[in-house]
């Protein structure tokens, strides 16, 4: 079913038919819990699939909207935080206990506003500026929920944040949780590619080329940058719920600098110009952090220097390719085509 | 032929109240450069006004400043009897203003039919929409209705980046025509066109409902003078001679000072 | 300048010139007991506002030469903490092999500058004007740095050690409050924070006369305003950039000291120090040296009286200024509108 809703989604009208590609990655990830093992639905796939959607929402203002905000990360924790706050955590003291179906919405209209607000402010500015402020105002984010203990529970956050038992089912056990994320990077991923071609999406991306030209055709270039802003944040506080649920526990760290970072890494390595480029990004990253200590122990190094395999291969994604892997891919293919075309002739098209 | 169909009351209840653009003492400096001093300027509703100049006299400063790009160093300007002298850009589209520009890609990589469906969209309503048109929106057969006009039928499906020169400076009269504009400005339509194109701008311009107004600056007088009902010189930022289209091409002060300004009288290409 | 300040906004002028001789009354009177009950202890505030200050003055060190790149280069250095860290870590090794605190200075300057020749000859010659990229490469090279530091310095906090000449406190002529015998106490201060505080002065001062009094300087001013027309005058334009470079390299090294001096080193201060230039620039306005000191001694001055005064709210307090200045002055204080 969820390869069918692809196939009505991602393809424009003319191209008509789904290439097999989809078709085969789509059968993949439904089979998988046949495939892989409880380590891999939980740890690899499923943080794959969250940490996708929070690069998601990047790639969205990044790719179409021409913002490069690093706000994503402390908008999904502030979510994630609601839940926590709201619902039910170890932390009894300070949790409210309401029922998920009320939490969840709070958590997503909460991370809306705080990021169509800070939106407001950072929207002002273009380019170079707003990586500038959406930076310090995440690293705000990040000291203000370690400094406050009323309401943030300070250093220490909340444990034991756990999925509400919706169905008689245990979402935290490894193939519920998988489809649970699979689902919502899923639906996060066809909506994305919808609105892109929808009136919203296709008015972004001509604020993004030419903001003159749209404010000329009538568009007001703010509140179209401003709801952008919230719109993502919606996609990102999905992202930061699932987040809570796979940790068990939320804390000032989750939206801590390095996590701010891996957002940004994520969603260039993989590449901002289609959604899919965020989850590629995300699972590439996933994968190195599972398995660059063992390679490293295995060459002899220390397997605590997985950051700097992380930090270079990340600059040299940046140095070589700074559309990512899509943009490798891309390159590929040209080079596929250029070099099949005077042999096949006209066969290949 | 009608590209938009003016929406009736709307259109009444402006005509009534004097000029389409009026501009008061409008100075625009940058530093110590003064690009436009002291202009004073009025078009009536439905009016075909050109303005010429060399360059450098101010013409597009006018326009951002009509426009919202920038706002007016001091003076007032109003729209259709209405101070717009503060209003974003946007707002003042909203109050029937229409403006081309002289490089005219909006998004190269969408059709044209997107491209005018946007410009459709920017002036309506829902421009937030995040619901895909259905066949059946009105508004993509009002972009094909517009589509028509400009004689772009046959590339609607076209990514505007392929298209040639010629068609792109016709898309972009296309996106100035969305809605229902009562005054557009034209930013030198005809510069690079062939001769064999600008007939066919000058037909597009002289084919406009009677109740749209528009202001063109051109370089060529061919043009603005075929088209135009009355003519505003300006140089070195300030207006030097309005008058009817004869008077001004028999002006000999006008003649030495646009001659003298390196442009032939007859297609200088701007 | 100033007379043109107080012509345009006289309401404005009126205000800060209050604030300011209120500002000068609460420290130099004494307070009454009324006062105290109100504000708490006089040396409380009194060392809120010197600990401010001399934070200010480090934050200016570092933000200074983070301002200066962007404002000539519009290089977006975001690996700027990293050379902060690296020169606080330089420092201490060398003051702890050597001895001399003095002596870190001359040689983590030159060492910082060098890493700054090869940054900007290496890598944003190579991206000029491509702002995105700059970023995330610098953002690469932070991570890679970063980790670097942890392999050899690990994860355990550094101080470096005072000299013995700038140890202990020094008397203020200022007045802090009475002892028991109802005699005026005066305020004591470590004397090293007054060194500093004193030397960034001195250094903010000579930058500002080198930018507007010597020739270089022109052509550095000259190069913020219009870099198309420096080019086109013939001036070697990459050479002043890879000096500007390294000189604000050098200073965001040399920085590093004096926070391991009256702070300390640990891993995490790299990013701590890149964050402070960036609100202190956003705040004083890009580019613009005078930007950097006010923004300095704002942020500086509010965090501690924030630490102070509310512990838990004092991050808000530095976010609530930087959301007003881009609320109502996106460009910053001193910044110009672009």
């Amino acid at each position: 079913m969820a390869v069918a809703e692809t196939a009505s989604g991602t393809t424009p009208a003319p191209a008509g038919r789904i290439p097999p590609r989809y078709w085969v990655t789509g059968a993949l990830l439904l089979l998988m819990p046949a495939i892989a093992n409880d380590f891999f639905l939980y740890q690899v796939f499923g943080w794959a699939f969250i940490l996708g959607t929070i690069a998601l929402s990047l790639q969205f203002l990044a790719g179409y909207g021409g913002m490069v905000s690093l706000l994503q990360m402390s908008v999904a924790a502030l979510a994630g935080y609601v839940v926590a706050i709201l619902g039910t955590s170890g932390t009894v003291a300070l949790s409210l206990g309401w029922p998920w179906w009320v939490v969840i919405p709070i958590a997503l209209a909460g991370a809306c506003l705080f990021a169509t607000a800070v939106g407001a402010l950072a929207v002002r500015t273009e380019g170079i500026y707003m990586i500038m402020i959406t930076l310090a105002i995440a690293a705000a984010f990040f000291y203000f929920t370690r400094q406050n203990y009323s309401i943030f529970n300070g250093y220490s956050g909340f444990p034991g944040v756990v999925p509400p038992p919706v169905l008689g089912l245990d979402w935290r056990q490894p193939v519920p949780f998988y489809y649970l994320t699979l689902g919502v990077a899923l639906v996060c991923y066809l909506v994305v590619l919808y609105v892109a071609r929808a009136p919203f999406g296709l008015a972004l991306q001509g604020v993004r080329d030419n903001p003159r030209r749209m404010a000329a055709l009538g568009f007001d270039v703010f509140w179209h940058r401003v709801l952008a802003q919230g719109f993502a944040a919606v996609i990102a506080g999905l992202g930061g719920i699932l987040l809570v649920w796979q940790n068990g526990q939320i804390s000032p760290g989750t939206a801590g600098l390095p996590a701010v970072f891996d957002i940004l890494v994520v969603a260039i390595v993989g590449g901002l110009r289609h959604p899919v480029g965020p989850y590629i990004g995300a699972l590439i990253y996933v994968l190195l952090r599972a398995f660059a200590p063992d390679v490293l122990q295995a060459l002899g190094l220390s397997g605590e220097r997985f950051k700097m395999v992380v930090g270079i291969g990340f600059l040299a994604v940046v140095w070589w390719s700074p559309d990512g892997v899509l943009g490798l891919w891309d390159r590929w293919r040209a080079l596929r085509a250029a070099g099949r075309d005077p042999l096949t002739g006209r066969a290949g098209r | 032929m009608s590209p938009a169909a003016p929406e009736g009351p709307r259109l009444a209840a402006a005509a009534g109240s004097g000029n389409a653009l009026e501009l008061r003492g409008v100075t625009k400096t940058f530093g110590a450069l003064a690009a436009l001093s002291d202009v004073t300027l009025s078009v009536r509703p439905g009016e075909r006004r050109a303005v010429l100049g060399s360059n450098g006299a101010g013409k597009t400063t006018l326009f951002n400043c009509i426009t919202g790009d920038f706002l007016p160093s001091s003076g007032t300007i109003r729209l259709f009897g209405e101070d717009v002298t503060r209003f974003p850009a946007h707002e003042r589209i909203r109050r029937g203003l229409r403006r081309t520009y002289q490089i005219s890609l909006l998004f190269g990589g969408l059709s044209v039919l997107d491209n005018v469906y946007l410009a459709c969209r920017g002036v309506g309503r829902a421009r937030f929409s995040l619901v895909r048109p259905r066949r059946s929106d009105p508004v993509m057969a009002q972009a094909q209705d517009l589509i028509a006009a400009v004689h772009l039928a046959a590339v609607q499906a076209t990514a505007v980046a392929a298209l040639s020169y010629g068609q792109q400076r016709q898309l972009e009269i296309a996106l100035a025509l969305a809605g229902a504009p009562r005054l557009i400005l034209f930013d030198e339509p005809a510069a690079g066109l062939s001769p064999a194109e600008r007939a066919d701008l000058v037909a597009i311009l002289t084919g406009l409902p009677a109740h749209i107004g528009f202001v063109i600056i051109e370089h060529d007088m061919d043009v603005a003078l075929r088209v135009a009902e009355r003519v505003t010189m300006m140089h070195n930022g300030r207006i030097f001679r309005e008058g009817a289209p004869a008077e001004i091409e028999d002006d000999v002060e006008v003649q030495a000072l646009y001659l003298g300004g390196g442009h032939g009288g007859g297609g200088g290409h701007g | 300048m100033l007379g043109r300040f107080f012509e345009r906004h006289p309401f404005w002028s009126v205000v800060i010139l209050l604030a300011a001789a209120l500002l000068l009354w609460a420290i130099l009177a004494p307070w009454s007991e009324g006062v105290e009950d109100v504000l708490g202890r006089k040396r409380i505030f009194l060392n809120a506002l010197f600990s401010g200050i001399t934070l200010g003055a480090l934050y200016f060190l570092v933000a200074s030469g983070f301002t200066l790149i962007f404002g000539l280069m519009r290089n977006v250095n975001l690996a700027h903490g990293s050379l902060y860290l690296v020169g606080g870590y330089l420092g201490f090794e060398i003051s702890e092999a050597t001895g001399w605190w003095i002596l870190a200075f001359p040689v983590v300057f030159v060492i910082a500058a060098a890493m700054g020749v090869i940054l900007q000859w290496a890598v944003f010659r190579r991206m000029e004007g491509e702002e995105l990229r700059q970023v995330l490469v610098t953002i690469g090279l932070s991570i890679v740095l970063a980790d670097i530091m942890l392999w050899i310095w690990g994860g355990q906090s550094y101080t470096v050690l005072t000299p013995d000449w700038l140890a202990g406190p020094a008397d203020l002529p200022i007045i802090a409050g009475r002892d028991r015998a109802g005699d005026y106490t005066y305020l004591r201060f470590p004397a090293v924070r007054i060194a500093i505080l004193l030397a960034a002065i001195a250094l903010g001062v000579a930058m500002w006369l080198g930018l507007n009094r010597t020739r270089i300087g022109m052509i550095i001013r000259a190069g913020v305003d219009d870099r198309a027309m420096l080019a086109a005058a013939g001036v070697r334009i990459q050479i002043v950039f890879v000096g500007v470079f390294a000189f604000g390299a050098g200073l965001a090294g040399i920085a590093g000291i004096v926070g391991g001096t009256f702070q300390s080193l640990s891993p995490g201060e790299d990013t701590r120090y890149l964050l402070a230039s960036l609100v202190v620039v956003i705040v004083g306005g890009m580019g613009s040296i005078p930007g950097a000191a006010l923004g300095a001694l704002i942020i500086g001055v509010a965090e501690q009286f924030g630490s102070v005064y509310a512990p838990t709210y004092s991050v808000v307090l530095t976010f609530l200024i930087m959301a007003l200045v881009l609320a109502f002055r996106p460009q910053g204080l001193m910044g110009r509108s672009r």
